[in-house]
């Protein structure tokens, strides 16, 4: 199987705090990866590192992305060779129009291609077809960026981002948390919609409760800035009975 | 003599050198008045960060031309297509004024609606009071050749906008230019006031716009200035507002090396509403200083305003909003805003929001911001994909569209939006070189 993401002996950190110190992550195309963890143990550190955020240092390791070393790609240049973070805090960006934005980044991506861009008509039956099976009213493509969105709104838009630039490789930021369980079913179904033998996913969550809507082939624990188990859905399941105590326990044994 | 002086001599003689007529008497007063006070200096608080030394240089040479009866009055160079965009975007009946001389040929073949006069100041000076409530408006007075006088009568709710393309182009000229607009009583009309130059040489524009709203009337004004980087100005525009009467001015300030706006809203009666708006560009070295001031004399009466700043380069801007709410003018609603986007750090913006209130039951409110672009949404922009130069004029243009959404003349919205936008891109290329 061909792979898609790798990360070696990643350590980086923001400021003076290190946060990752020796990831180590192997994700294939056609794979669901859940990275779950307590909080701090650098799970977010790590979507930022790969989506290419300025803020955070890399200070040793890499991370290769079909071969190619990403961490020597801008942050557009990345979303462009296809990989998309879904942020846990989408931004709002009033006055900044969602449907443009869309159409922008779309765009963005298909010159890169080398494909011609999609014209106005065909890119919004594209966008209203993608945002009826997320159950979202067309009326969001013309308000600003998120701008007054509910958090689950904001969760759904992030979700039709990636539908409509169809990455290679999704990173999912905790894009279940502030969701009722009707919406945590539709954007998992977004979700599942996307899984193709070429995409991977990761799922970087706190809770198992997305996870009983979208099956991942593995799960990894993070702690203290590596992944400190790794195993299949069931690992998932285990840690929700007996919390993260368990595997750091399991880990100093 | 400081630099910041006008020739006394070199005025008196031009001032008594201009042809006799209707305006003569005004212009006598005026030219007293002026002789006390000269140009505004540094030693004038409201005159702190803005000099005057270019504007009176361009004076003194021209007032010395015109005291040997030297300088053309007519209108030499051919408006350009640019120039006339305006007349060609937006649909109101447009008015030239072509280096401080209106076109009257063309005026007269304009067909007003009933109940709006629009007449030369020179030709229908009865009744007129030019205001010198400012060294800046003496001066203007004091030389003042031409101009235009509006009128609307009771009742009348002009429909399509008048429109004013002011083009200053004739180098190392001084233009005096004055606008008297007169509302009656439930009047209404709109304006689009569009003041262009053309960067052959330096030029110096000093407008005075007076305005009066009678009781319920309704003025909406709309200034874009988009001047050559060589021209400097002084526009003092200055509101009367009757009870019930409701002011808007939106101004747009994108070009000119130095420009310094005096917009003063002076409320005497209850029941008026005031929005003031304001939108700065400035990169370069451009100086752009927007002093505003309204006064509530009586209340109830409200007051909004809001003006934004985008900086780059050595540019400097001023923001000085006065609000005075006057004893008994119980009532008053004020707020004001100012918020500023700074993308050089050798840029400087001098903000400063000044309330004074004698009354006791007011409600009033003011604030003053300056920032940077928001890092998290250029990296969520980026991150989708957009390069750094479409994300960070995105978030510009974001930031200006909070004054283009309160632009009161639809009619304008498209073109003022099409300038905007042009003006945003040159302004962040200038941070690239």
């Amino acid at each position: 199987m061909k792979t898609t993401l790798e990360v070696k002996n990643l350590h980086a950190g923001i400021g003076a705090t290190k946060i990752l110190n020796g990831l180590d992550l192997v994700v294939n195309a056609g794979e669901v990866h859940a990275i779950m963890g307590p909080n701090g143990s650098g799970k977010s550190t790590l979507a930022q590192v790969i989506a290419g955020h300025a803020d955070y240092e890399v200070l040793d390791g890499s991370v290769r992305f079909n071969g190619e070393d990403l961490l020597e790609l801008e942050p557009e240049e990345r979303a462009r060779e296809g990989i998309f973070l879904g942020f846990q805090y989408p931004v709002e960006i009033p006055g900044v129009n969602n449907a443009y934005l869309l159409k922008a980044a779309v765009n963005a991506k298909r010159r890169h291609l080398g494909l011609d861009e999609i014209d106005a008509f065909e890119f919004l039956k594209l966008a209203r077809e993608k945002m009826a099976t997320l159950g979202m009213d067309p009326i969001f493509l013309n308000r600003g960026v998120n701008e007054g969105f509910s958090g689950g709104e904001k969760k759904r838009n992030e979700i039709l981002q990636m539908a409509m630039l169809e990455p290679r490789l999704a990173i999912l930021d905790e894009t279940d948390s502030g969701l009722d369980i009707d919406a945590l079913k539709t954007v998992a179904a977004g979700i599942n919609e996307l899984r193709d033998p070429t995409r991977a996913i990761v799922l970087v969550t706190h809770y198992q409760r997305l996870l009983d809507y979208v099956e991942p082939d593995f799960v990894h624990v993070l702690s203290a800035g590596k992944i400190v188990r790794s195993g299949d859905k069931s690992l998932a399941l285990e840690l929700e009975k007996n919390g993260y105590e368990w595997v750091k326990e399991a880990v100093n044994a | 003599m400081t630099p910041t002086m006008i020739n006394q001599d070199l005025f008196t003689a031009a001032v008594e050198g201009l042809p006799p007529g209707q305006l003569s008497s005004h212009r006598s007063d005026a030219a007293k008045l002026f002789s006390v006070t000269g140009f505004p200096t540094a030693r004038d608080e409201d005159w702190k960060y803005t000099r005057l030394d270019g504007a009176a240089d361009l004076s003194n040479d021209w007032l010395a031309s015109l005291a040997q009866n030297s300088t053309s009055t007519e209108a030499s160079v051919m408006l350009t297509y640019a120039q006339l965009a305006p007349t060609q975007s937006i649909n109101a009946d447009w008015i030239i004024v072509h280096n401080g001389i209106v076109d009257a040929a063309a005026l007269g073949q304009l067909k007003l609606p009933t109940g709006v006069n629009v007449s030369l100041i020179g030709e229908d000076s009865e009744h007129l009071a030019l205001a010198t409530d400012s060294p800046m408006s003496a001066f203007n007075a004091a030389l003042l050749t031409d101009g235009l006088r509006v009128r609307v009568a009771n009742n009348v709710a002009v429909e399509k906008p008048l429109g004013f393309l002011m083009v200053d182009d004739d180098r190392s000229r001084v233009t005096q230019i004055r606008v008297v607009l007169e509302l009656g009583d439930n009047a209404a009309l709109r304006v689009v006031e569009c003041a262009f130059s053309s960067g052959v040489g330096p030029t110096f524009t000093n407008s005075v716009t007076q305005l009066q709203l009678a009781e319920g009337s309704k003025l909406d004004f709309l200034r874009l200035q988009n001047h050559a980087l060589d021209h400097i100005s002084t526009n003092r525009f200055v509101a009367n507002i009757d009870k019930d009467a409701t002011f808007t001015h939106n101004n747009f300030d994108f070009g000119g090396d130095l420009t310094r706006n005096d917009i003063v809203a002076i409320i005497e009666g209850a029941g008026a509403s005031v929005n003031l708006t304001g939108l700065y560009l400035a990169s370069g070295a451009q100086h752009i200083d927007n002093h505003t001031r309204v006064e509530h004399r009586v209340g109830p009466a409200v007051s909004h305003e809001e003006y934004r700043g985008i900086l780059n380069g050595r540019s400097r801007c001023v923001f000085n909003g006065q609000a005075v709410v006057f004893e008994g003018a119980d009532g008053t609603d004020a707020n004001q805003a100012n918020h500023n986007l700074l993308l050089s750090d050798q840029a400087e913006i001098d903000t400063k929001p000044e309330l004074e209130i004698y009354a006791d039951d007011v409600k009033c409110s003011h604030g003053a911001t300056v920032g940077q672009l928001d890092e998290t949404a250029l990296f969520y922009l980026r991150s989708r994909g957009l390069d750094t130069t479409e994300a960070r004029r995105l978030l510009t243009q974001a930031f200006a569209a909070n004054i283009l959404n309160l632009l009161a003349i639809d009619e304008a919205r498209e073109y003022v939006k099409l300038q905007l936008d042009e003006r945003v891109a040159s302004l962040l290329g200038d941070e690239r070189t």
